[in-house]
């Protein structure tokens, strides 16, 4: 079922004190803002926080938003900066907290999604593994593949979000590829788990 | 080759996540009224921290006032500082210090 409320008519709802206005947007672009806090932080409070602080700033700054860019991109713009300065946090923490061993440890460790006997695998898990490789990128390229294949930006889009030559996204995107190939080309090879993969 | 890359390619696609965990809407949705709640706890506090330096050297400068045209007569600097009148068993039963309902004008509830 279409929703025929604009996202113009709910932000001047939202703006008028609207809850329900607001909470309509939140439903709509929540899986905007996941996609993006989840590719960069992984699933977890975490990322958690950082999605429900992007929209908390987008409600801060609702009387100034004039559509100039479409409220997906808007969005996603925070998140990312949000889920960026999130990594830095972590990474403070992890140098201080951690030692280097521990922490190269944790982040080598991927949770492999199980083969059933007929060779397929259960999408859940499969996706589970691909966000995991994902998440073993470093920051930069993973920035990249997060806008570039789970939203779908062309190469301009987002070397625009990310304040970036478009050459230097396009190195970052062809060195991240050539990461996950290897991670993920075994279980793009068994034929049997591409339908799986496509449910 | 290639197709494998594109495979990788469309199999990464399709993992984006989609949704927090259940109940993320309604999540964002108290953060915000306690966000609302501290910005009117705050902005109240900003409010008072601006004024109550002005009402602190407003009443220095009022009891200064009143210690420098008291101190003569009254009892004690804090006497003159709060401009209060002497006391004594006699003056509180005087009949001068106690209002006088004849002198009220007329009309008068």
């Amino acid at each position: 079922m279409s929703n025929p409320t604009s996202d113009a008519d709910l932000i001047a709802r939202a703006r008028d004190g609207d809850d329900r206005a607001f909470a309509m947007l939140v439903e709509r672009y929540e899986s905007a803002v996941a996609a993006t806090v989840i590719g960069m932080l992984g699933r977890g409070d975490d990322a958690d926080d950082v999605g429900q602080e992007t929209f908390i700033r987008f409600h801060r700054a609702l009387g100034n938003f004039r559509g100039e860019s479409s409220l997906k991109t808007y969005l996603v713009h925070i998140a990312m900066n949000l889920s960026l300065n999130a990594l830095k946090r972590r990474r403070r923490s992890l140098l201080r907290f951690v030692s280097r061993d521990d922490a190269d440890d944790e982040i080598g460790n991927l949770p492999e999604p199980r083969v059933g006997p007929n060779g397929d695998v259960d999408a859940g898990e499969l996706h589970e593994f691909v966000r995991a490789a994902v998440a073993r990128l470093g920051e930069k390229q993973r920035a990249v593949v997060v806008l570039r294949l789970f939203h779908d930006y062309s190469t301009r889009e987002t070397a625009e979000l990310l304040g970036l030559p478009e050459g230097t996204v396009l190195s970052r995107l062809s060195r991240a590829m050539k990461e996950l190939e290897s991670l993920l080309r075994p279980y793009v090879r068994t034929g049997a788990m591409l339908p799986e993969v496509s449910r | 080759m290639t197709d494998d890359n594109d495979a990788v390619e469309a199999l990464v696609r399709e993992s984006a996540a989609r949704a927090f965990d259940a109940g993320f809407s309604d999540r964002v949705a108290a953060r915000l009224r306690a966000t609302t709640d501290a910005s009117v706890s705050d902005a109240l506090e900003r409010q008072v921290r601006r004024v109550v330096p002005l009402v602190a050297a407003a009443s220095l400068m009022l009891a200064a006032y009143n210690w420098w045209g008291g101190r003569e007569s009254a009892s004690s600097a804090l006497e003159a500082a709060l401009n209060l009148p002497r006391v004594s068993l006699s003056s509180a039963y005087s009949t001068s210090t106690l209002v006088d309902a004849s002198n009220l004008p007329l009309g008068t509830p």
